[in-house]
Order: C-alpha cells, then sequence, then structure tokens
C-alpha cells in the first residue's frame, strides 16, 4: 500500500511539474533560511552556557542613587572582592577579573594578546578546564601564567610549555612569568575571552589601589552557596555597604538625593554571569533581555509560516482538480483514513525532498551566512539531543499540519461531491484569503522594518557627531613602547609629510577601533557642597584641534604655558554641572594640595557614540597617565596614502606590533554592528518572506485564472473589456494585499517605536515609510499575479469556454 | 435484490427546494438487466446514486439483499458498496496517474486482497475484457472505447453482485458503444445484476426491463423479455 502511495506521489508531482517546482523552491529556500537562522539564534542563546556552575554564577555591579537618578555602578576597587568574601555570608568563590591588551613575548616573538588578572576561585568557578600542567590551583604562585592552547601554540609552537617563562610588558619593565598551565581552548559560546591569565596580583595598579575603595577599574564575578538566593545576598551586603561606602551614602543625603524603595541609597546586586551579553542597563538596574535572538528565531518561524501557507492554499486549490479521483477511490471503498494518508504521504514526500535540499543549500551558504551575520554558529549548533528533537518536532508539526490539512479537507469531502468534482469553494477560499492576508501582513511588517533599521542607521552613520570623524585615524598604541615614546617617534616620523596635518594622542579612543578595547574614567568630587562626577579624558597638546572640536569659551592646552598641566579642558554638559556663569572662573581642588583650572569649554560632541546622550567631560594633560591612542589628522586633499605613510612609520617604530589604525567613521560604524546585523537579518528575513509570499500569489492566481476561464470568455462574450477583466481578476487578491497592510501597519508602528526608544538619537516615525512598504508589497503582488491575469484576459473568448 | 418503497430525495437551495425522487418504488430481481430511461432531470442519476450507496434518501425504505440500508452511515454504506457493488459511468472516471493494470487493482486493494491473488484476478479480467496488451499504458493513451472496457474491468473485479451503468455509452461512438454492451450482456448473462440509466433507447433494448421517469416518478414499465 505504502509503495502504492509514493508511486502516485511521485506521479502527481510530476504531473503537476509547475507547482511541484514552485512548492519544493519555497519549502527548500524556507527550510535553508529558517535552519540558518536557527543557527544563528540558538548559538546566541547558548552563550555561556557551557559553564558547569552556571546557574550559581553571577556578576556583581552597584545601583547609586544620584540627584539624576539611579545609575549602575559596574567596576569594582581592589579592597572590594576580598572584604566582601570576609564580610557577607553565602559566598562560595568570588574572583575579580581585569582585562588588559599587554605585549608578550618569548624569546625573538612579541605579541600583543588579551591577558586577564584573576583570583584563584576562577578556576573552580568558570568551566575552562586545564589539559596540562598544574590544575589544581595554576596561579598558586605569583609569577605563574596559565595559556590558552591556542596561545601556546601561537607563542612556542608544538614545543612541552610547561615551565618555560615568557615575559609580559609590565609599566617600567618586562616581567617574567612561568608557564604553570595550559587551558583548553575558550568555546566560542564564551563572553568571555582571553589568551593568558595571571594572578591579580600583577596588575599594574594593585599596589596602589590595595586600600583605596574609590578607583574602581575591575569586574568581580562571585558564585553563591547553594540556596542563597540573589535577594538574600544583596539584602545582607546592606550592612556592608553602610560602612564601606559611607561617603557615597553621607553625599547623597547631603545633596537631597531620593531613596530607593528599599531606603537604600546605594545596593549591591547581582545579575546571572548567563545573562552577560543579553544586559543592559535601565535606571540603574540590569534588565536581561534575549529579544535578538528570539526575534531571529521568529522570523525563522515566519518564513516557514509564510512557506507552509503557500503549499496548504496551492495544495487546497489543486486539490479541486483532483476531487474525481478522490470521488473514485471512494466509490471503490477507501476510507477517509486511507485517502487522507494517500494524500498526506504527497506532502510528506514534497517536504521530506525540500527539507533535504534546504538542508543542503544551507550547508553550503554556512560560511557566507557566518560572515555576513557575524555568527560562529554551525550546524553542530543543532546537534545537542534537546534542539535536535525540537528540529523534528517541528518538522513532524509542520509536515502534518500543512501537509494534513488539505488532505483532511480532501479526505472528509462526501463521496458523491467528490465525484461530481465540487468543493464547496466559500470555505476554502475564506481560509485561502485569510492565510494569503496574514502572509503579506508579514512580509510588510518586515519591509517596514527593514526600512526603520535602515533610516535608523543611515541617520546614526550621517549624523553630526561634533568631531572629525572622516580624516582622523585613530591608531592603538600597542607596542612595546612607552606611550609618549611610541607618539614622539610617530611625531618625527610623520610631521614632515604632507598628507599629514597633526598628530595627537588620548587615553581613549572614539567608537569602537579595530582593537576592539575601549574604556570608560569617571571620577566624583565635590564642588561647592555637591557631588560631580565627569568623564575624564587624558589627552595630548593638538587634541582639540586634530578632532576639529568647537570652543566655545576659552582655549585650548598650549605648550606656550606651563601652568597648564594643572588645566582642565571641558565640555558644555560639565560647564552646565558647574553651574557657573563664566565656567573659566571654575577652579577644582581634588585633593587638598593641587588646583585645577577650566581654561576652556568646548561644545558637547558624542564621544559616547550615539546610544548615549551626551554626559560631563573633561580633559587633562596629565604626564602620569599613559596614552592609549594616538590620533592622526589627515589631508583630505591627499587623503591617498596616509594611511599607508602611518602605517609604514608605525612598522618603523613598532615593527613587533601589528599596526591597528582606523579612521574614525569606521571606528563609529562599528559600534553599530549590532544594528546592522539586526538590519541584514530583517532585511533578508524581508526578501525572503515577499519572494515566498509572491511565489504563493503566483500559483494561486494560476489556479484562480484556470477556475475562471468559463466565466471570462462569458464576460468577454457579452462585452467586458480586456481592462475591466484584468481589474476584475486583480482587484479581488489586491484587496487582500491592501487588508494585509492595514493589519500590519499599526503592528510595525509599534514595533519599530519600541525598538526605536532605546536611541537617544533617532529617526521620526512617519506614515511615509509604512505607505512605502505597503506599496512595495502591492506593487510586487501586481507584477506577480498581473502576468496570468493578462494572458487570460486576452484569450480568444471561444478558447476560453472550450476549456469546460 | 433491491427493493426500494417510496422512495424520495430532495435539493434544498436557499430559497428553492427540489423534488428529485418522489416517492418512487420499484424491486430488481437477482441476475436482472434494468434500463432506466426518462429526460434530464428527472431524477435517473439521484436513483443509480442511492442505489449505488453513494448518496442516502430522504425518505421511503430501500432493501439491499433483504437489508434496510437507507439509514446506513457512510462507514457502513462504504463497507456494502465495495463488496456488492461496481460502478461504470459515462465519463469512465480513470484516474489518470495510475496505469490500466492500476486502475483495474484498485477495489482489489481496498478490500484488501493480496498482492499475488490481485495479479491473477486483474490479468484474468483484463484478458477477459481484451485490453490485457494495454496493462502498462496510462488512460490518456486509450481510446474512448478502450477506456470505458477499462472501466467495466475495473467494476467487475471483485466480482460485484450489482453493476451500476450510468450511460456507459454516452461518450462513446456507436462501435465502441455495442462492444461495450455486449460486454454488459456478457456480465449479466454470467449472472450479474445490472441497472444501467440510459438516454438510449437502441442501448435500453439490450435490458429485460425499461423503467420510464419523469419528475422523479415512474411513468411507466416495459418488460422485454
Amino acid at each position: 500500500m505504502i509503495y502504492n502511495y509514493f508511486k502516485i506521489a511521485l506521479r502527481n508531482l510530476w504531473k503537476n511539474k509547475v507547482f511541484t517546482f514552485l512548492n519544493i523552491l519555497g519549502l527548500s529556500v524556507a527550510f535553508c533560511v529558517a535552519t540558518l537562522l536557527s543557527i544563528a539564534s540558538l548559538n546566541n542563546l547558548a552563550e555561556d552556557q557551557f559553564h558547569t556552575n552556571k546557574d550559581n554564577l553571577y556578576k556583581v555591579y552597584a545601583t547609586e542613587q544620584t540627584s539624576k537618578g539611579p545609575e549602575e555602578v559596574s567596576s569594582r576597587s581592589t579592597p572590594f572582592a576580598p572584604t566582601l568574601k570576609d564580610e557577607v555570608p553565602g559566598i562560595k568563590k568570588i574572583t575579580r577579573h581585569l582585562e588588559e591588551n599587554v605585549v608578550v613575548s618569548y624569546e625573538d616573538k612579541e605579541l600583543q594578546l588579551d591577558v586577564s588578572y584573576i583570583d584563584p576561585d576562577f578556576f573552580e568557578m568558570f568551566s575552562f578546564p586545564v589539559i596540562k600542567g598544574e590544575n589544581t590551583s595554576p596561579l598558586s604562585q605569583k609569577s605563574s601564567v596559565a595559556l590558552t592552547q591556542e596561545t601556546a601554540k601561537l607563542l612556542f609552537g608544538n614545543e612541552d610549555v610547561i615551565g618555560k617563562t615568557i615575559l609580559l610588558q609590565g609599566q617600567d619593565a618586562k616581567e617574567p612569568f612561568i608557564i604553570s598551565a595550559i587551558l583548553k581552548d575558550i568555546p566560542k559560546e564564551s563572553s568571555m575571552g582571553f589568551d593568558l591569565l595571571v594572578a591579580y596580583e600583577n596588575n599594574a595598579y594593585y599596589k596602589q589601589t590595595l586600600d583605596d575603595w574609590s578607583s574602581r577599574f575591575h569586574s568581580v564575578y562571585l558564585q553563591l552557596d547553594e540556596g542563597v538566593t540573589t535577594q538574600q545576598f544583596e539584602e545582607r551586603t546592606r550592612a556592608f555597604v553602610a560602612q564601606y561606602y559611607r561617603e557615597n551614602i553621607e553625599n547623597a543625603i547631603r545633596d537631597g538625593v531620593q531613596k530607593d524603595a528599599n531606603g537604600q541609597y546605594y545596593q549591591l546586586r547581582l545579575f546571572p554571569y548567563v545573562d552577560s551579553v543579553f544586559t543592559k542597563f535601565k535606571g540603574g538596574i540590569a534588565k536581561t533581555s534575549r529579544i535578538m535572538p528570539y526575534l531571529i528565531l521568529c522570523i525563522a518561524i515566519l518564513i516557514l509560516f509564510i512557506a507552509s501557507v503557500n503549499f496548504i492554499n496551492m495544495n487546497v486549490a489543486k486539490g479541486g482538480q483532483r476531487l474525481r479521483e478522490i470521488g473514485m477511490r471512494k466509490t471503490l471503498g477507501a476510507t477517509k483514513s486511507q485517502l487522507f494518508i494517500q494524500l498526506w504521504v504527497e506532502s510528506l514526500f514534497v517536504f521530506s525532498i525540500s527539507i533535504i535540499l534546504g538542508l543542503l543549500l544551507g550547508y553550503a551558504l554556512l560560511n557566507d551566512f557566518q560572515t555576513l551575520f557575524r555568527t560562529s554558529g554551525t550546524f553542530g549548533t543543532l546537534l545537542s539531543p534537546e534542539i535536535l528533537s525540537l528540529f523534528v518536532i517541528a518538522i513532524i508539526l509542520i509536515t502534518l499540519i500543512a501537509g494534513g490539512y488539505p488532505a483532511l479537507l480532501l479526505s472528509k469531502l462526501g463521496t458523491l461531491k467528490a465525484l461530481k468534482g465540487k468543493m464547496e469553494a466559500r470555505d476554502s477560499n475564506r481560509l485561502r484569503n485569510t492565510l494569503i492576508v496574514i502572509q503579506f501582513s508579514i512580509a510588510i511588517l518586515l519591509i517596514s522594518g527593514t526600512l526603520v533599521l535602515n533610516k535608523q542607521i543611515d541617520f546614526l552613520r550621517h549624523k553630526d557627531l561634533g568631531f572629525d570623524k572622516s580624516n582622523v585615524i585613530s591608531i592603538p598604541l600597542n607596542g612595546s613602547l612607552d606611550s609618549y615614546t611610541a607618539l614622539s617617534r610617530l611625531r618625527n616620523e610623520l610631521q614632515s609629510e604632507p598628507e599629514i596635518l597633526s598628530i595627537t594622542a588620548a587615553d581613549n579612543n572614539l567608537g569602537s577601533g579595530r582593537d576592539g578595547s575601549g574604556y570608560m574614567s569617571i571620577s566624583g568630587f565635590d564642588y561647592e557642597g555637591r557631588s560631580i562626577k565627569t568623564h575624564n579624558l587624558t589627552v595630548d597638546y593638538d587634541y582639540i584641534e586634530t578632532l576639529n572640536l568647537e570652543l566655545v569659551a576659552g582655549r585650548s592646552f598650549d605648550r606656550q604655558f606651563a601652568t597648564d598641566s594643572l588645566a582642565m579642558v571641558i565640555n558644555e554638559t560639565m560647564a552646565k554641572e558647574y553651574g557657573k556663569e563664566n565656567p573659566l572662573d571654575v577652579v577644582v581642588s581634588f585633593d587638598d594640595s593641587i588646583r585645577y583650572k577650566v581654561i576652556g569649554v568646548v561644545k558637547d560632541y558624542n564621544f559616547q557614540g550615539l546610544k548615549k546622550e551626551v554626559e560631563p567631560l573633561t580633559f587633562y594633560l596629565d604626564p602620569n597617565v599613559g596614552y592609549y591612542y594616538a590620533f592622526a589628522k589627515i589631508n583630505p586633499d591627499k587623503a591617498v596614502g596616509a594611511y599607508d605613510k602611518i602605517e609604514k612609520a608605525w612598522n618603523k617604530i613598532e615593527p613587533e606590533a601589528t599596526f591597528l589604525g582606523s579612521f574614525l567613521d569606521e571606528n563609529i560604524d562599528r559600534t553599530l554592528r549590532r544594528e546592522k546585523v539586526l538590519t541584514k537579518i530583517i532585511t533578508s528575513g524581508s526578501i525572503v518572506a515577499i519572494l515566498l509570499s509572491c511565489i504563493g500569489l503566483f500559483a494561486i492566481s494560476m489556479i484562480v485564472v484556470n477556475q475562471r476561464t468559463k466565466e471570462i470568455g462569458v464576460r468577454k462574450i457579452v462585452g467586458a473589456s480586456v481592462p475591466g477583466l484584468v481589474k476584475l481578476l486583480l482587484s479581488d487578491f489586491l484587496k487582500l494585499v491592501v487588508l494585509a497592510f492595514v493589519i500590519a501597519t499599526p503592528i510595525a508602528w509599534w514595533m519599530s517605536s519600541k525598538w526605536l526608544e532605546d536611541y537617544s538619537y533617532k529617526i521620526t516615525l512617519n506614515l511615509g515609510v509604512f505607505i512605502i512598504a505597503g506599496l512595495i508589497a502591492i506593487i510586487i503582488a501586481m507584477l506577480t499575479i498581473g502576468y496570468k491575469t493578462m494572458h487570460a484576459a486576452l484569450q480568444n473568448p471561444v478558447k476560453s469556454l472550450r476549456t469546460e | 435484490m433491491i427493493q426500494i418503497t417510496d422512495l424520495e430525495k430532495f435539493y434544498k437551495t436557499e430559497e428553492v427546494q427540489t423534488i428529485a425522487l418522489n416517492k418512487l418504488s420499484f424491486e430488481v430481481k437477482n441476475g436482472e438487466f434494468v434500463a432506466i430511461m426518462g429526460p434530464s432531470g428527472c431524477g435517473k442519476s439521484t436513483l443509480l446514486n442511492i442505489i449505488g450507496l453513494l448518496d442516502d434518501p430522504d425518505g421511503g425504505s430501500f432493501q439491499f439483499n433483504g437489508e434496510e440500508v437507507s439509514n446506513y452511515n457512510e462507514r457502513k454504506r462504504s463497507e456494502l458498496r465495495k463488496h456488492n457493488v461496481g460502478f461504470v459511468f459515462q465519463s469512465f472516471n480513470l484516474i489518470d496517474e495510475l496505469t490500466v493494470f492500476e486502475n483495474v487493482e484498485l477495489p482489489l486493494i481496498y478490500t484488501g486482497v493480496k498482492p499475488a491473488e490481485r495479479k491473477k484476478r486483474v490479468e484474468e479480467v483484463l484478458e477477459k475484457m481484451q485490453i490485457m496488451h494495454r496493462r502498462n499504458h496510462f488512460p490518456q493513451q486509450l481510446s474512448g472505447g478502450q477506456q470505458q472496457r477499462v472501466a467495466v474491468a475495473r467494476a467487475v473485479v471483485n466480482n460485484p453482485k450489482l453493476i451500476l451503468a450510468d450511460e456507459p455509452t454516452g461518450n462513446l461512438d456507436s462501435t465502441n458503444g455495442n462492444e461495450v454492451m455486449d460486454l454488459l450482456i456478457d456480465l449479466n448473462e454470467a449472472g450479474t445484476t445490472i441497472i444501467m440509466v440510459t438516454h438510449s433507447e437502441h442501448d435500453a433494448k439490450y435490458s429485460h426491463r425499461i423503467i420510464r421517469m419523469l419528475d422523479g416518478q415512474k411513468v411507466t414499465e416495459n418488460i422485454l423479455v
């Protein structure tokens, strides 16, 4: 019987080649896209899930009530973690974590590597297993270092490395470290990355911050005892906070700051480590949202839905042409279940072919997909038993519903009705129309999303940030020379070049450079009885000029004034914080002996990118703080070759360190990476959605035109014109697309506004975008069905009638 | 074999009720060949559908082999039909995707006959209908007459007690039509009861008895032999 079913299925599919092709094409594309998107989504959701202790690992942060409302404080001070563990019960393990780029050398090799400074508990908390060497406490000696397999290979090739000595660039000199352990390579699902691990005590700031509670510069992770909840733990920290953050609390009381709902000014909090990449802070509280991977999964499901709708619609419509066969089979004694199975096997057959083709296509496109969507997911991502079973269940459900519904509808028909070739057109048409409306609503929703996203990204990319981003190259000072020497040699090399207009440096970058690092320095101090916070930026002379920042008052740092080492330039927001009529009158004592004077005010510029409002900023010339980035302004008329000249100069002065210079506009673009990936996904999703919807519409229009051939003939005989007929045939479908537009637009509007809420700088939504999305859908739909309808309307009526 | 008493069937649309069968009564005995004639819309096909257990009546009694079947549900009707009734239609109703052999084999599949037995019986009946040489052809590759032979072969392969023929020669030329009628006569002579709906006086003359209908009622009955 089953053989018989397959044989007939094959013959039927072969007979309706166009439909079979359209069905298989649509379903294969949908399965391919859905599989790839699921890989990206599941890979994202798997982030950090590999840690054995994942359910009990947390990152510590604090919510501080300020005069501007609650603010999050993520970094911690050196004495914080050991004191917290001693004084607050409930902590099983705790570690500090500071990540830095350090020049590491072995014999004549010199590499810039990612070093993490950690405490011994780190190895027991996180699942980064030791595969060679000391595996109980790899960093028991201060001068021990643990390397990942990849780093060991990079530095030593295939040599046995345990016990070997490498040098790490310290503040003043290279320091020797003995390799005690090799760690298994970090899984790609890890949000934490490093090349080497050394004891926390080795970091450059350790000694000077040993008892300093106010310098915060690293993260703290902890593992709670079994049975201790985060809420219990957070409540337990209040006495600790009252003791060690007394000054913050007193200042808050003095400034009249509002307490939080629990009556606290400073509350230590935890958020799960596994939420790290999904966490954002809002109102000083960590909010976890996995919206991005779920959105991608949702698009995958919508695309499968659209393809399944096509399948249902085509099969129900096509089923009308098989009624006599079904009737005859029933006459000859076929039962409903036998007919159902026969028709379902046909669907299953199409689905199986499509799934295989879809997976093959997905496999072939995987590399391009990974590059385009910046995912490291592979087919292996789907291979866990849970995901695999979910995948199989999903496929069974889809085939059961999409294949089963038409089969059920046809097998349920009365024998006589089937034999006469009659199907209740009203019911099946209603379902068909509903499904087409849903399909196009989804397509319009995705097109609107694409347009809104592109508009917002375009807006962000082209918005004036207040500094010159197109003619400035930032160069991470990642070599072994100290930053002052590196900068001075770079100047010497480049100052005579006509392509380079000026060179300066600072301790922070703008946007996200090719080295991917950046940091934030915020300090708080009292000014006229108020607490003021400011971002700090240590700069070299010419910084303001190189970046074309606009001075609105006073002057910039000048080599002619020796006193400028105690001068500050501030931005307008900081000037407001001081609240002086003339900000140039401001003189601040950060500690009792040294007085800093404001010498200039620059116009506000977006130094933190466009996702944040401009915050208070102070520039210093501080010879005690090293620079991390040089900035070169190039002559726009001689831009060609400028980049190469800088790279050449860099390679001359730092031959061992990779040149990672990049234009600032590239750096700004890099901060929009998330948006760009989302735009790519939604754009591809909408293209696939509209393409699939049109395949479905094309097939349905073919069937409908066939069904109405006689009607068209009769109408022509009684005088209908060709345009009149085309209008008649088109209007039925266009009504559906217009209805879809009406349904999709408010949803698209709502979703777009929700998405835009996260941005400080955003486009204003107007109906135009949505109308364009609707028009795109309508025009594509018209083009899709236009050919068939025109063809039908132009037919000789005698021929049309003969088909009966 | 068939006892019909006061049989009624109505068709309802939203506003109009049409009477298709109006208290119709007649009987068909085992081994008889009955022709039913009448103008279009007189209820012939409705009657044939009810007798073939494809449709149920709205009133009256219908006994098949002494058993009242008018109140049977679809499942029981299907059971009874597949073991006892064979159909021959004007438009042949062969399944285009199946070969001649497979079309004829179909009723045997649905009655659960084993493959080897199916092969034997299909070949026998194809030989009998002189269509064996076309066993692997598809319906569209055959002439109308050949297609109706296949339809007759399919109707008889299960050895039904009753064959219902709805204008079996309606789509055929006279030569092919006569051949089909000869086949039916052969089957009838071998003991199969046949009820045939026809517009053709020529075909009706092959039968034992002609029932003429008008407006859902029997108007005359002519016994020919």
